[in-house]
């Protein structure tokens, strides 16, 4: 028996660059034209269904778990001036909850089995941890949301539980809870990094972190679009909250660049193609973040011109660029596991897994 | 495409790193004669209807590929294009110039759409093979990208992931699976893994020896099966490269990712709440 | 099958499936076995794995090709001159002039060496025809082929009366071609004596030096003229062949209707059987010729026919343009002097027995006068036309469908709407049942069904599961099945149909003296019933065609019990001795084993499954060779015995010579294995029984894009059966406006017209629509692209269908001309789910003159880009309605309806 396959090919199967097949059927293509460059243009792997209400989860759990950490940052560290971010914080956080579990069942195929995820936790699954960690982020949100509520006055009427709420540790509540704050907005990186998708787990050490702080700029950007609209903010507020937008903005990039350069050209094809490449390019990169960077630096070079505008708009602009982000990636991905190149490129050579 | 896989390490050959006991597939290719045979017996057996009809002109495949209701599929390539373009009339032994495969689920010895299932709808059996169970399944649809095969799909119909249960329902009354029952030239071998592997083994150093150098087994550890999915129970005799059948050449274990990709965000997050705090100290 | 009848004694496969996996060469031609017969392939490769060598010959590359180790692409049509030069390679090989095996087995079991009558003339004499040919008639007078010396003419076709008689059939002009019953005495021949030999086989007019002669021109070049093979790749099949056959090896041939569906088919086969005479490859293990029969038991339904022309167990019909006037009469003109045929009034007699009874008695002929005598032909083709022409009024059709299957179907609709009735029982609505609303011609408004006054009935069949009975497969092999589920509704099986059909005829007829009221009251009709359906007894129906004794009807054991005397009854004398005890009905036998599973199921005759197996011992009676042994003589016990039943006189020693003035078998050697042929010799040269000459010709195709290479003069068989008409035109050859060659063929998804697949979504979605394959050099030049519509055209009509462009097919070159060859699936129809053009639309009515089969293998078409007007096919190409997915997993009270593959989307 032989110790080592010795694997020739006479197969005639051409080193191609060819776009599959199906894509170009003009001329007297032949069958065996057709299986040149991949097996009739027919996916390797199946994407997943995941489509608008995943997308739309993916935007508000990640403003919901990073607006949660804001917050409990800025309670902790942020001082008596920071008392606006926090109240923002929180009620932007339940707000962005709310419709979550929602859009996670209505996408099931099965609706009324959603309880089947709830008797059972693997680690190894992300989609079942992630479903653990909305759970009991869910728990914190509330909690701190409604002691936001007592601080607010709004629960005086019950006056047994306004003041329960009111002796709770709610600092220190919001440390715990920014631990699965970070999971909300983080893990759902993490689910679509542990999959066969090309896209997705070609980078899988960087989607966790891409989508931690994208949502970050986009809870971020959220609070600093409601405290500008909100009369009463100070500039410093304010200020502090830009800085953080462009800290974020410049990670996001940052990650962007890492994570496109270690596509290739193969994988990363549904980004410089098509509508999809378009909207990257110009939605994400452009409106969401290069746009928003240059009005904020704009506000630094012109500290009093009109911050509140430019705050403002900046901060709509990431968020739809955050929701951009969100879109192209999903549907990238969708587009790379339908795009037989891409799976064998990522399947070609032996990797080590870190 | 890649001309060569090299193998990764000698010592791995000849196991799929199945438990002892485990049932499943030898999958002969070089005896496969493209009867859809197979494809048939499985809809039969699992009272699966059409998935539709589509003339492809993809050779004789008008199936296209593994989904809810095709749990067998049979691929067909065609590569005649030798000299000049004409067929030629002397060929390797065995089936050549006309590859013809029949797919399955691989019953994967660490599997991909079992660990992503967030139910716990997807099992092992214990003849160590992987079953959805529906009573279970929610179709939260994480186990279809997750499965380096393109395996299980969603039902357009009851909304669940289906796949090969590798007829779990007859292996518990002694009975030989549906479609290799079925297969007319036993290209499709059913048994315990051990014997099929080593009968694999064989067959390919028979067919070395008879002129078929390119053969060789998909989804033992070496080839195929390596990067944390350690072997299939459903494994293939292949003559040319995985990529040909629309095989992955080095699939991976999508969960072998969860954990670098965990820390990889607890570092981020550690960045990210060191830089919210710089920006929002209090003053 | 008269190929492999007039050569070797038997119409029928020579050996079994299972024994190619003793071949070390098989050689498929012909056929397209992996896809039509896949688990008869299951033995192939078992060969394969054991390192037999594997051919495979065929236009196309198709999924037996690949698992092949040789695929020889050729003209299709183009099989004798293929033949004919590996017979012309092999008798010039040094291989075997060398081995004393091949002198030996030639000179004992073949009749190489007998002289043939000095007046014989060859085609190569007569530029293309054999002495004897009358072109008014188009017909051969077989007296100059006959052999040297003695004949007996008392059964010579001077009996045959259809040319001189004044005819009162339907048509008179059709009687003048009529195809009578198989002349038997023609079949194994004419002989009363030992024939004149010369076992040097020097004498110019010996058999063998007749072939050699014959062959000399059919060269690898000629091959490559003619097949377009090219040179080498011919050598190498021969090669194989040559080093494969001998003593210690054998190889086989497998075919199909690629060989029969040609206007010379009969001669393909018969070239294979001359060709494997040669090589000592018949009667042997791993040896022999494999017919691969059709439907899952065509085979049974021409042994017990549903055949105009014969009588069960290949008795001739009775026919009134030979004198077959009364039984004396008929047995003096149907039985040969010598061979196992002497016994035909033994068998006779007894199926006169079986069916008219006590009615049958010595005294009245056994009630011989109350058979029918066919005085026309009434083959298919034939009786299209007929119906067409309004001769037939009526038509019943009971499993065939034929506006799809048959030849030219544009006129079998056409045909159809001529009659005054037809009753259709299937499974499905097929085309034939609804042509009169849903035709292509109905569809573009050309024919409009107000106007159609055929009355159609449309009657329920039950499906196999549904019922019991046999399925008599390719090689002979009786094998039973038993009912699973009762069938649903109204549907019955046919024999619940006939028999309700015939007891309400009887009830009609009752008392009615007349000639016909007698035919049908004298007839035995008293099947006992079981069930509440009332389906007949069917042990009760095998008890009579094993037969049994009048008397006391106790059971027979075999044919030789059979007496011509009126004491026994048998309904069928090859299947006698599949009941040999009460209750044993050895079909339902399921003991295999790994020789020759002689307890599995019942092979007629007498359960042998390799024929001439004597063959499989040398003229001393010892096997060839240890390898290859399989019946040989026991000197001790003094009788055959081996791995099969031995088809031989058990007791006759190898040294065994006949007396002087011995009859029927007695009157053959020890060393004679053909026992149904008169001189128990294999026959290289054939001195009667094919129409079309004692020797395979090489003639074109009745149409084709080139002139007959070998005789300019005779492109064409100077004896196939054409009908030159309005409706039935014909293709000149050459002519430009047809310059492709088409072949029509079987997908393994579809079974035959479709009727039991392209209505069920399972097997529907596998080939889900009509196509093509072209070449992509024919593609290219046409500027057709995979999967492009396209519209194949004939004089007859024309088909749309989608192209499939692959590189199975190639253009041929015959020297410097380059002929493009069209491949189309035949299965597809208007109906059921999977739907296309009819390829059937497209050919033409032109019959082989032996066995009266089309010509559906090849003709020629011109081919276009686009659809046809009116889009006929009518064919979907995306997904059916909701209701037609539906319908599986509705049907089966499942839970996935209408189960559509693609997103799922949220
Ligand atoms: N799956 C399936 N199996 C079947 C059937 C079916 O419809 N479907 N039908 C059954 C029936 S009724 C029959 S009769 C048998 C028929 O069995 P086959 O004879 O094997 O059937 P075909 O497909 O008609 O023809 C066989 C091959 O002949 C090739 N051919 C065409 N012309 C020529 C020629 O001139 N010379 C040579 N050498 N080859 C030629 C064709 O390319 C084709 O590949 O199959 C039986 N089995
Ligand atoms: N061009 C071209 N034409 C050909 C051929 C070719 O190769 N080329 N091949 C020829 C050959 S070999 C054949 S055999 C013919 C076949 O042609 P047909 O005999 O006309 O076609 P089938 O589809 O086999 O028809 C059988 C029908 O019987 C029905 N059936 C099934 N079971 C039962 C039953 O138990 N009872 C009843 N009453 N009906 C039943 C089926 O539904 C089906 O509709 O076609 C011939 N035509
Ligand atoms: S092949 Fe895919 S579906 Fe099958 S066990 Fe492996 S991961 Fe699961
Ligand atoms: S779709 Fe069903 S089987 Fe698949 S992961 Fe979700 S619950 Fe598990
Ligand atoms: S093992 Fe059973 S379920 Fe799996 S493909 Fe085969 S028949 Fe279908
Ligand atoms: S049944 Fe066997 S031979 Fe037929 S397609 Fe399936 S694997 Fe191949
Ligand atoms: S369909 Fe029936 S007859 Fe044909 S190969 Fe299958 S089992 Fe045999
Ligand atoms: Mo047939």
């Amino acid at each position: 028996m032989t110790t080592r396959y010795e694997r020739t090919w006479d197969n005639r199967r051409k080193q191609s660059k060819q776009t599959p097949a199906d894509e170009s059927a003009n001329g007297a293509r032949s069958v065996t034209d057709q299986t040149r460059a991949s097996y009739y243009g027919v996916p390797v792997i199946h994407k997943p269904h995941w489509k608008w209400l995943i997308i739309v989860y993916f935007f508000v759990g990640g403003i919901s778990g990073a607006s949660y950490v804001l917050a409990s940052i800025a309670h902790l560290v942020g001082g008596k001036d920071a008392g606006r971010i926090v109240r923002a914080g929180r009620y932007l956080s339940l707000a962005a909850l709310l419709p979550s579990p929602i859009l996670l069942i209505l996408d099931l195929g099965r609706p009324e089995r959603f309880h089947h995820m709830l008797y059972i936790l693997k680690l190894r699954s992300t989609m079942s941890v992630g479903t653990w960690i909305l759970t009991i982020f869910s728990g914190f949100c509330g909690l701190s949301a409604l002691i936001q509520a007592a601080e607010d006055g709004l629960l005086s009427r019950i006056g047994f539980a306004n003041r329960l709420l009111l002796a709770l540790p709610a600092k220190a509540i919001g440390a715990i809870g920014s631990l699965f704050g970070f999971g909300m907005s983080g893990y759902t990186g993490i689910l679509i990094a542990a999959t066969a998708v090309p896209f997705w787990a070609k980078n899988y050490r960087l989607m966790g972190p891409l989508f931690l702080t994208s949502a970050l700029s986009n809870a971020s950007a959220a609070i600093t679009l409601t405290l500008s609209l909100a009369r009463g903010t100070s500039h410093s507020t304010l200020q502090r909250l830009e800085h953080l937008d462009m800290l974020a903005a410049i990670g996001e990039l940052t990650l962007l660049i890492m994570a496109r350069r270690n596509l290739g050209p193969v994988i990363a094809r549904p980004l410089r193609e098509g509508s999809l490449g378009n909207i990257y390019r110009w939605g994400v990169l452009g409106v969401g973040i290069t746009a928003p960077l240059a009005l904020l630096s704009l506000t630094r070079l012109k500290p009093h011109a009109a911050p509140r505008l430019l705050a403002g708009i900046s901060a709509a602009l990431t968020l739809i660029g955050g929701f951009l982000f969100r879109y192209v990636f999903v549907m990238a991905g969708r587009a790379s596991a339908d795009d037989p190149q891409a799976t064998y490129e990522f399947t070609r050579r032996e990797r080590p897994l870190g | 495409m890649n001309a060569a896989i090299p193998l990764i390490d000698s010592d791995l050959v000849g196991t799929t790193g199945a438990r002892h006991g485990a049932m499943g597939y030898l999958t002969d290719t070089t005896l496969c004669i493209g009867c859809k045979a197979c494809e048939v017996a499985c809809k039969q057996w699992n009272q699966l209807p059409m998935d539709n009809l589509e003339w492809t002109g993809y050779s004789y495949d008008n199936t296209k590929d593994l989904s809810a209701t095709t749990w067998r599929h049979v691929a067909f390539i065609e590569q005649l294009d030798g000299t000049n373009g004409h067929s030629p009339g002397v060929m390797p032994p065995f089936q050549s110039n006309w590859l013809m495969m029949s797919d399955i689920c691989k019953h994967c010895v660490k599997a991909g759409c079992l660990e992503a299932c967030p139910t716990g709808a997807i099992i092992r059996t214990e003849f160590d093979t992987v079953v959805i169970q529906q009573d279970i399944c929610n179709g939260c649809g994480y186990c279809v990208p997750s499965c380096p095969f393109g395996v299980p799909d969603l039902s357009a119909s009851d909304h669940k992931a289906h796949k090969c249960t590798l007829c779990y329902d007859r292996m518990v009354d002694d009975l030989e699976p549906a479609c290799s029952k079925a297969c007319p030239t036993d290209s499709i071998q059913f048994g315990p893994i051990d014997e099929l592997m080593q009968r694999a083994e064989r067959r390919v150093a028979e067919l070395h020896q008879r002129g078929v150098k390119s053969a060789y087994i998909y989804g033992d550890r070496a080839v195929g099966g390596t990067q944390g999915i350690d072997g299939l129970n459903c494994f293939f005799i292949l003559t040319a490269e995985p990529e040909v059948y629309n095989l992955p050449a080095y699939p991976e274990l999508p969960q072998d990712k969860v954990g670098s990709a965990w820390l990889a965000t607890l570092g981020a997050a550690f960045a990210i709440g060191a830089v919210a705090v710089a920006a929002l100290r209090g003053r | 099958m008269p190929g492999l009848g007039a050569r070797l004694g038997r119409g029928g496969a020579t050996t079994f499936q299972q024994n190619l996996a003793e071949s070390d060469c098989i050689v498929i031609m012909g056929s397209n076995m992996a896809e039509n017969h896949p688990v008869g392939f299951r033995f192939v490769m078992q060969a394969k794995q054991r390192g037999a060598t594997l051919i495979h010959v065929d236009p196309r590359f198709t999924r037996t090709s690949a698992m092949s180790d040789v695929h020889v692409p050729l003209r299709a049509g183009s099989d004798v001159a293929f033949l004919g030069a590996l017979v012309n390679y092999v008798i010039n090989s040094e291989r075997w002039n060398s081995d004393p095996f091949f002198r030996e087995y030639v000179t004992h079991y073949t009749n190489a060496s007998v002289i043939i009558n000095q007046d014989f003339k060859d085609t190569e004499e007569l530029a293309g025809v054999f002495s004897g040919y009358n072109p008014e008639t188009r017909q051969y007078d077989f007296e100059t082929w006959q052999y040297d010396g003695e004949q007996d003419h008392s059964t010579s076709p001077s009996g045959d009366r259809s040319t001189n008689r004044d005819q009162t059939g339907p048509n008179r002009d059709e009687a003048k071609e009529v195809q009578t019953a198989e002349p038997r005495g023609e079949f194994v021949g004419r002989l009363t004596g030992q024939p004149r030999t010369d076992p040097s086989l020097q004498d110019p007019m010996c058999a063998f030096q007749i072939v050699k002669r014959h062959f000399a021109r059919y060269t690898p070049e000629l091959v490559e003229r003619i097949c377009g093979v090219p040179q080498d790749l011919f050598l190498r099949v021969a090669e194989a062949l040559v080093t494969n056959s001998g003593r210690d090896r054998t190889s086989s041939f497998c075919y199909a209707v690629a060989w029969t569906q040609h206007t010379i088919g009969t001669q393909m086969i018969s070239c294979c059987a001359l060709l494997q005479l040669l090589l000592g490859n018949i009667g042997r293990p791993g040896g022999g010729i494999l017919a691969l029969r059709g439907h899952a038991t065509i085979q049974g339904s021409t042994d017990i026919p549903t055949l105009y022309n014969l009588l069960p167990g290949y008795l001739p019909m009775p026919t009134s343009v030979k004198k077959h006037d009364t039984l004396t009469d008929y047995l003096q003109v149907e039985t040969p002097e010598l061979g196992w045929w002497y016994n035909t009034p033994k068998y006779m007699v007894s199926l006169l027995k079986a069916w008219y009874g006590d009615a049958a008695t010595p005294e009245n002929g056994f009630a011989y006068d109350l058979m029918p005598k066919i005085e026309a032909d009434y083959s298919f083709q034939k009786m299209l036309l007929m119906m067409k022409d309004g001769i037939i009024k009526g038509l019943f059709c009971m499993g065939e469908n034929p506006v799809v299957g048959g030849q030219n179907a544009v006129l079998g609709r056409q045909a159809l709407a001529n009659l005054q009735w037809l009753v259709v029982r299937d499974v499905f609505e097929i085309e034939t049942a609804a042509f009169w609303y849903d035709a292509p011609e109905v569809r573009k408004g050309e024919l409009r069904p107000q106007d159609i006054k055929t009355e159609v009935f449309f009657l329920p069949a039950s499906l196999t599961g549904e019922k019991e009975g046999s399925y008599t497969n390719t090689q002979r092999l009786v094998q039973w099945h038993d009912k699973a589920v009762e069938p649903r509704g109204d549907c019955r099986s046919e024999s619940w149909f006939m028999l309700q059909l015939g007891k309400r005829l009887k009830e009609l007829y009752a008392g009615d003296t007349s000639a016909r009221g007698r035919q049908i009251n004298t007839l035995t009709w008293d099947y006992p019933t079981i069930g509440e359906t009332g389906e007949p007894d069917l042990d009760a129906v095998i008890r009579e065609i094993n037969g049994y004794t009048v008397a006391d009807k106790k059971l027979v054991k075999s044919f030789v019990d059979l007496k011509a005397d009126g004491s026994t009854a048998c309904g069928c004398w090859i299947y006698s001795g599949i009941m040999p005890e009460e209750g044993k009905n050895l079909s339902k036998n399921r003991r295999g084993d790994e020789a020759a599973a002689l307890e599995w199921g019942f092979a007629w005759p007498a359960n042998r499954r390799i024929l001439y197996n004597r063959a499989s011992a040398d003229p001393q009676g010892r096997p060839w060779s240890e390898r290859k042994k399989w019946v040989w003589w026991d000197d001790t016990q003094g009788e055959w015995t081996g791995l099969d039943v031995p088809d031989f006189p058990k007791t006759k020693r190898p040294d065994y010579q006949p007396p002087e003035g011995a009859k029927g078998i007695d009157a053959h050697p020890g060393d004679a294995p053909f026992i149904m042929m008169a001189d128990g010799k294999g026959w290289l040269y054939a001195a009667s029984g094919l129409r079309d000459g004692p020797l395979p010709t090489h003639y074109e195709p009745w149409e084709s894009p080139i002139g007959n290479a070998l005789y300019p003069e005779q492109p064409r068989s100077p004896s196939a059966l054409f009908f030159e008409r309005p409706d039935n035109v014909y293709h000149e050859l050459g002519d430009p406006r047809f310059p492709y060659v088409i072949t029509t063929y079987r997908l393994t998804e579809h079974l035959t017209a479709g009727g039991m697949t392209r209505y069920v979504p399972w097997l529907a979605e596998l080939q889900p629509g009509g196509f093509l394959e072209i070449s992509p050099e024919l593609a290219a030049e046409l500027d057709i692209s995979n999967g492009d519509w396209v519209t194949v055209m004939t004089l007859r009509g024309e088909a749309e269908t989608r192209a499939m462009v692959t590189l199975r097919l190639q253009p041929l070159h015959l020297g410097d001309q380059i002929v493009h060859q069209i491949g189309m699936p035949w299965h597809f129809g208007y109906g059921g789910l999977a739907k296309g053009g009819i390829a059937n639309d497209l050919s033409a009515l032109v019959q082989d003159p032996n066995s009266r089969i089309h010509e559906g293998k090849s003709f020629t078409c011109n081919l276009r880009k686009g659809r046809a007007a009116g889009h006929p096919a009518g064919y979907s190409t995306k997904r059916p309605s909701p209701e037609l997915t539906r319908q599986a997993g509705e049907e089966e009270g499942h839970w996935v309806k209408g189960d559509v593959k693609g997103d799922h989307g949220a």
